[in-house]
């Protein structure tokens, strides 16, 4: 693949100069310097005694290895540190900046991050131009983010009032924490002892907070790949209930919110939407929110409840 | 079997990094392996095949950050080479603190692209001399965080090089209410991830207007256009009041409503005063903007809007709606 291929035209670019300072490097130190699998390293030094460093040919680079150490016969000279391209400062540095910005951030850790950045910057030189035109920001509860760093670094249990938007209530929980991700949003995976379950809570749902002396004692379990995770924090299964939206133009939005199976296209713009969720009574707000934009076509109890709720509702109007 | 790609470039880089004089296009053809492969194997288009070959492979190192410099000779031939002191990195020296902090900033693109940049930034700077951080018996220490930057939106990339390269585009653009996408010009400034979503600014060439687009709602391809942008560039692009103003975080004034104990957190959290009516109600004053009716008619029969007037039409309007089923 193309994308490789550059991918490893550039390392092994670096590799050459790292090499060089290195006489007898061990394979494993430079594939974690490198952050790279072993094979991966061992595949570039199969390439690497193919490549020249003069134009006439024939002066080719005498590296090899005995899958422990890595040695150069004929170190030369243009192994130099390369300046950093555009997309690598700005890859770089976009991503030191959003972090330095997480409100829950060590101290230590952002002032490191900070110098580091600006270490960079100048070192990037003009490379750093491209990357004011990219900017993320994360967001992340101050408060509540501090106390779970703190929990999971002292592996303590934390207690909450955690805000269910599908019920509108705040429930208590006591939960181990595991770790904390920011996709988007900020997130504390953790282990629930209410519910006996992984479960993930979203930072800025978190009304209260209390760090409690009681060690945190999560089963072990397989932490979910953050790639996986990110494509869809809901998890469903199959073998949730179904259910059936149709929209107007004006709620067309649904489709780009909620995970779904199917969103079909409608004669007047509209959208007729499929999806499963755990807790189909969660869907009540949504119809509510859609108003005339859209309604609950199926299950019929879940369109009753909504339609029942606004009936309520109108009556304190007087209607 | 033809020669791999990277080990080609790999052999550029070299020759070019390499020589004190500029080296011409035959030069090259004739010191690298796999462009005398091309140049002979091409059945008759062999000249063709590897100028092609050759001028893909500059453009590949110089997206690596190699400056490659062309150079005319007194009897006009083209020569090349990457000098040594236009390539060098300038010195850095980073703590192990710091190398920590950039090695866990490299790690949150999910971007192939980026992400693929990061470590090549981060292996260059290795090669420099950063020394390694991470505790080799720990790789992830307890309380680690990991934060990481979504991007599922394939408009991404092209508009990324875009912005960075400062081309005009063309796509198609739904907006949220519109059934149908539309054709849009634009001329792309930056790309801004707010809530996890990336959200594009630019100069709108046929409504001669500053816009902000949402990735995810391009459908389609995003196509280059040639020539230079018309609107001049401002040095600050506020994507974030904009997208806040869509989703009617800039309050404008205050509501007054009537709120079920026991219910309405966010609401709550937000409000300016709460006072408890003693009769399983309380009475909040929380900031009004736009889209605020919306987020009310979700609690139902739990909140019940006071004041202003507008409001409390606009609400007993959505929820007729929803009451006639």
């Amino acid at each position: 693949m193309a994308g490789n291929a550059i991918d490893q035209t550039r390392r092994m670019l670096s590799l050459v100069t790292y090499l060089r300072e290195r006489p007898g490097a061990r394979v494993a130190d430079v594939a974690r310097a490198f952050g790279i699998s072993e094979d991966e390293l061992i595949s570039d030094l199969d390439v690497l005694p193919l490549c020249g460093t003069s134009f006439r040919g024939g002066d080719l680079l005498d590296i090899d290895t005995d899958g422990e150490r890595i040695w150069w016969h004929n170190p030369d000279d243009v192994a130099e540190p390369l300046r950093l391209a555009a997309d690598e400062a700005t890859a770089l540095l976009v991503a030191a900046r959003a972090v330095a910005t997480l409100p829950g951030l060590r101290e230590g850790d952002r002032d490191a991050l900070l110098r580091a950045t600006a270490k960079l910057e100048a070192a990037a030189g003009e490379a750093a131009g491209a990357s004011s035109r990219l900017s993320v920001t994360f967001e992340a509860e101050g408060g509540v983010f501090a106390d779970v760093d703190r929990a999971i670094a002292e592996r303590r249990r934390l207690w909450l009032r955690y805000y269910s938007p599908a019920r509108d209530e705040l429930t208590e929980r006591e939960v181990d924490p595991i770790r904390l991700f920011a996709v988007g949003h900020t997130y504390m995976e953790a282990w629930c002892r209410l519910s006996e379950a992984r479960r993930t809570f979203r930072l800025d749902r978190v009304a209260e907070i209390k760090l409690l002396d009681e060690p945190a004692d999560p089963p072990p379990i397989e932490l979910r790949d953050l790639s996986d995770l990110s494509a869809g924090l809901v998890q469903t299964g199959a073998e949730d209930p179904e259910v059936v939206v149709e929209v107007g133009p004006g709620g067309r939005w649904v489709a780009e919110y909620y995970p779904h199976d199917s969103a079909e296209e409608l004669p007047d713009g509209g959208l007729r939407i499929t999806l499963r969720t755990p807790d189909p009574g969660s869907l009540r707000r949504l119809a509510l929110r859609l108003g005339r934009d859209g309604r609950i076509v199926s299950p019929r109890g879940l369109a009753d409840s909504a339609r029942d709720a606004a009936q309520r509702a109108l009556a304190a109007y007087g209607e | 079997m033809a020669i791999a790609k990277a080990e080609r470039l790999m052999n550029l880089a070299l020759c070019l990094l390499g020589t004190r004089r500029p080296l011409t296009k035959r030069e090259l053809r004739e010191s690298i392996e796999a462009y005398i492969e091309a140049a002979a194997t091409g059945s008759g288009g062999g000249d063709e095949a590897f100028n092609r070959m050759f001028e893909r492979d500059k453009d590949d190192l110089r997206e690596l950050g190699l400056i490659i410099e062309t150079v005319e000779s007194v009897d006009g031939e083209i020569g090349y080479l990457a000098r040594r002191d236009s390539n060098r990195l300038p010195p850095i020296t980073l703590d192990a603190e710091e190398a920590a902090a950039l090695g866990l900033a490299a790690k949150v693109w999910q971007q192939a692209r980026l992400a693929g940049a990061a470590s090549g930034a981060l292996q260059k700077l290795r090669a420099a001399g950063m020394p390694l951080a991470e505790d080799p018996y720990d790789p992830q220490p307890a309380g680690a965080l990991e934060p990481r930057i979504p991007v599922h939106e394939a408009a991404f990339e092209p508009l990324m090089l875009a912005c960075r390269d400062r081309r005009p585009v063309m796509f198609d653009y739904r907006k949220s209410n519109a059934a149908q996408p539309e054709q849009r010009y634009v001329e792309p400034w930056t790309l801004e991830c707010w809530r996890g979503h990336w959200y594009l600014a630019g100069w709108d060439r046929e409504r001669a207007a500053e816009r902000v687009f949402r990735l995810s709602r391009i459908t389609g391809r995003v196509r280059l256009r040639a020539g230079a942008y018309t609107a001049e560039v401002p040095d600050h692009v506020t994507v974030r009041e904009t997208v806040e103003r869509w989703s009617g975080e800039t309050a404008t004034s205050t509501a007054r409503i009537r709120l079920r104990s026991g219910h309405g957190y966010p609401l709550r959290a937000r409000a300016l005063h709460t006072r408890p009516l003693g009769d399983g109600w309380d009475e909040l004053e929380i900031p009004y903007g736009h889209g605020l009716d919306a987020w009310l008619v979700e609690f139902g029969p739990d909140v019940v809007v006071l004041a202003p007037d507008e409001l409390r039409a606009d609400v007993v309007d959505r929820l007729r709606a929803v009451a006639k089923g």
